[in-house]
């Protein structure tokens, strides 16, 4: 909008008051956001952190205990060991998903695939379909006796496999997130790697550098922010993983305990327990361990990239 | 020039304005669930019931059509825990709670404690006592108060195929000394069959057998004492007893009322099942291969000659503190559950209740009730000499937190890692500590 800088100055207060309403008409544009932020965010952790102050007992009331909540959250050797085991899961789940998702992010941008934009609506679907559902589909897909990939299983030589036995839990509700969250990662890493200038990927192969060397040297560097980027949003989403274990508890009570991970303890603890005091204050806890995690990652990958 | 884009920027950003603020509007009002629609003209009292007992909405639609002063509308919220979470919240809230509620025995006395269902004695339900089953009375009964009406019961049997024990020459059990001999050796002989599964996780069967054989593990009447005694000899010689089966893989460790455990049922790898009598509308859409081979049987007796009956389940029908009508409420309890034009619905699918309501057990039609995957036979003569001999329980008041920790804390059972009496003692453990922090009075021992 550089044409601004040549008009007359005879308008000049014309221009600025119209300057001035496009600001505030932007503003506008935020109240319901801000609105929703307000009764949807900020209003329910502002009450989650209010309660976590008060204990409910079932004989004897509602009492104020301070922050003897929080004591006991700190103190609890389920939630901790909750923690643990998401953590383990994020940190074999996500550099899985992003490796998959970068190889195909990289094989559409080289634009080898015929149809690419069908082949990437298609990769893409997963994260369109609502984790719930996906969870009940993987329960029918997964079923111990009459599932097709049982079936498939047992043609494979593993008969008899139960995918949801203590052993193999894990490694199937890695598969189905995977399954749910490649696409989308996919699809921010090709738009990043579109961005890549040509000229540089140009210079790289008329050095002489192989297709491999000119990926994961030139290409790869050039879209480590979309990648930082992803891998905060990925541990986040890992460490606050429910949908796809209460969903599969509801069918396989067996194989979800009622802490599998923390925020499935924090529910169990409200609902069924109906301690919310406590639950608020393990709430909070998870809560802080979240930021505490995600921020060292972000810390630990710009420490990376200055060094 | 720049005049009259300045008026049609302007023209544009209201229109903007208004499309963005039309779209707020229209998302948040299509989030929200519907109303109920009102009955144009109605002058009737108006009652909400909250049930999830299919086909239900037969007998609600019957009772509005013979008491045009009450208009009972009926929300199915959830089966079970759905239910009990939003009743909770709601009357906690204050607000939002229906007025009548399908309610579990089993559940009924959390809500007795939080004082939050009222003593219909005050409205005259005492004149309908006698019409039911003794233990279902005193079940929803406190002290001198009656607190909710008797609706269904889950009277239990041992259902078998009668083709499959035919053919492994197995004779049905009349003691649990010979249902374990008979597992035995149907398994030793043909590895691949059982007698029965075995699902410790489902805690509402395993009390129920816990019951009849007199390993009953609380005890609770009200306020603020409970004992909790999941570890006395009786509790123990019960775990032991299944612990043997389980070790011997004479029982199938398949989690109850699911797809899994139905297929081995119609394939024939379980060739029985210790179950109730609603089972039979859980079960029927899953067979194939079985229709009609399936009989009943009086359930097991821990000494022969015996006659003790088990219960698994059944609904309550209570009346809430918030409740506008709770006069014209309770005539709908009333009417659901002592009549036998509501029975005559609910006795018959998709609902296939179960009843506590003397008139309709004694009745000789019911007694050769049908249902098709039991063929010709009577089931129900079995289960109805049951359904008046379940012993009498206490249930105490926390059975949602029980309820949720017993998948975690048997599915080891179940995965073949701990044995019965040990998951018992750390299930002890839980519901004491539980029990202590929500401020209880506990005791552990001493119950018989």
């Amino acid at each position: 909008m550089s044409t601004l800088a040549i008009r007359r100055p005879a308008v000049r207060s014309r221009r600025s008051s119209w300057a001035q309403r496009r600001d505030r008409r932007g503003l506008w544009f935020v109240v319901p956001f801000t609105l929703l932020f307000l009764a949807f965010l900020a209003a329910p952790l502002g009450y989650a952190a209010y309660e976590s102050l008060f204990r409910d007992q079932l004989i004897g009331g509602r009492s104020y205990v301070g922050l003897a909540n929080y004591h006991a959250a700190l103190h609890d050797g389920t939630f901790w060991s909750g923690v643990w085991h998401v953590a383990l899961f994020g940190a074999i789940q996500i550099p899985l998903m992003l490796a998959i998702a970068f190889f195909f992010a990289a094989i559409f941008d080289l634009g080898v695939a015929r149809f690419g934009p069908f082949w990437r609506a298609i990769f893409f679907l997963p994260f369109a379909v609502p984790a719930v559902v996906a969870s009940v589909m993987w329960n029918f897909l997964l079923e111990p006796s009459f599932g097709p990939f049982t079936h498939f299983a047992g043609f494979l030589g593993f008969p008899n496999t139960d995918f949801f036995s203590p052993g193999l839990i894990w490694p199937t509700i890695v598969v189905i997130v995977i399954w749910e969250w490649t696409g989308y990662n996919m699809i921010i890493l090709y738009t990043a790697l579109r961005s890549v200038p040509r000229s540089v990927v140009e210079a790289a192969v008329l050095d002489g550098a192989s297709l491999f060397k000119v990926i994961t040297r030139v290409k790869l560097p050039m879209v480590r922010p979309a990648i930082v980027m992803l891998v905060f949003l990925n541990v986040i989403g890992a460490l606050q993983l429910f949908v796809e274990p209460q969903i599969l508890g509801d069918f396989y009570p067996t194989a979800i305990s009622n802490h599998f991970t923390p925020t499935i303890y924090i529910y169990n603890q409200g609902i069924a327990g109906q301690e919310y005091g406590i639950a608020s204050a393990t709430a909070v806890m998870l809560a802080i361990v979240i930021i505490f995690i995600s921020a060292s990652v972000l810390l630990l990958t710009r420490w990376r990239r200055h060094a | 020039m720049r005049r009259m884009t300045d008026r049609h920027s302007r023209l544009r950003d209201r229109i903007a304005l208004g499309v963005v603020a039309v779209t707020a509007v229209a998302l948040f009002t299509v989030g929200s669930t519907a109303a109920q629609p009102s009955r144009a003209g109605a002058a009737c009292t108006k009652i909400t019931f909250w049930a999830w007992v299919p086909g239900i909405d037969r007998a609600v639609k019957a009772f509005n059509q013979s008491h045009p002063s009450i208009c009972v509308t009926l929300s199915d919220v959830g089966a079970g825990s759905p239910e009990y979470t939003k009743l909770t919240q709601a009357l906690k809230a204050g607000s939002g709670a229906p007025d009548v509620a399908e309610v579990e025995y089993d559940e009924l006395p959390s809500f007795e404690l939080t004082k939050d269902v009222l003593d219909l004695t005050q409205y005259g339900v005492n004149s309908v006592k006698g019409t039911f089953v003794p233990w279902a009375w005193k079940q929803v009964s406190l002290g001198s108060g009656v607190y909710a009406l008797p609706g269904d019961a889950g009277p239990m049997a041992f259902y078998y195929n009668s083709k499959a024990l035919d053919q492994y020459k197995v004779k049905v059990p009349t003691t649990w000394a010979e249902f374990s001999s008979e597992a035995l050796a149907l398994h030793k002989a043909h590895p691949g069959v059982y007698l029965s599964n075995f699902s410790p996780t489902d805690l509402q069967l395993l009390m129920a057998l816990m019951a009849q054989a007199g390993a009953w593990p609380f005890q609770y009447t009200g306020g603020s004492k409970v004992t909790i005694d999941w570890t006395g000899p009786k509790q123990t010689a019960f775990a032991n007893f299944w612990q043997k089966l389980i070790d011997a893989h004479a029982v199938n460790p398949t989690t109850d009322v699911s797809t899994t455990q139905f297929a081995n049922m119609d394939r024939g790898v379980d060739i029985g099942w210790t179950s109730s009598a609603w089972w039979p509308s859980y079960f029927a859409p899953d067979v194939k291969k079985t229709m009609g081979d399936w009989r009943a049987s009086a359930l097991p007796q821990w000494k022969a000659g015996e006659d003790i009956a088990a219960n698994w389940g059944g609904s309550a029908y209570p009346v809430f503190k918030q409740s506008q009508h709770p006069k014209e409420a309770t005539e709908f309890a009333t009417w659901l559950n002592a009549t036998m034009d509501s029975w005559n619905i609910t006795k018959t699918a998709p609902s296939l209740l179960f009843p506590t309501f003397k008139p309709l057990l004694d009745s000789p039609s019911f007694k050769n009730f049908t249902v098709s995957v039991s063929g010709s036979s009577h089931p129900y003569e079995i289960f109805g000499a049951a359904a008046s001999k379940a012993p009498i329980v206490e249930w105490p008041p926390f059975m949602t937190e029980a309820l949720a920790d017993a998948p975690t804390a048997f599915a080891p059972v179940q995965n073949g890692k701990e044995t019965l009496a040990a998951a018992f003692k750390k299930f002890q453990d839980t519901l004491v500590s539980y029990a202590k922090s929500q401020g209880f009075d506990v005791s552990t021992g001493g119950t018989s």
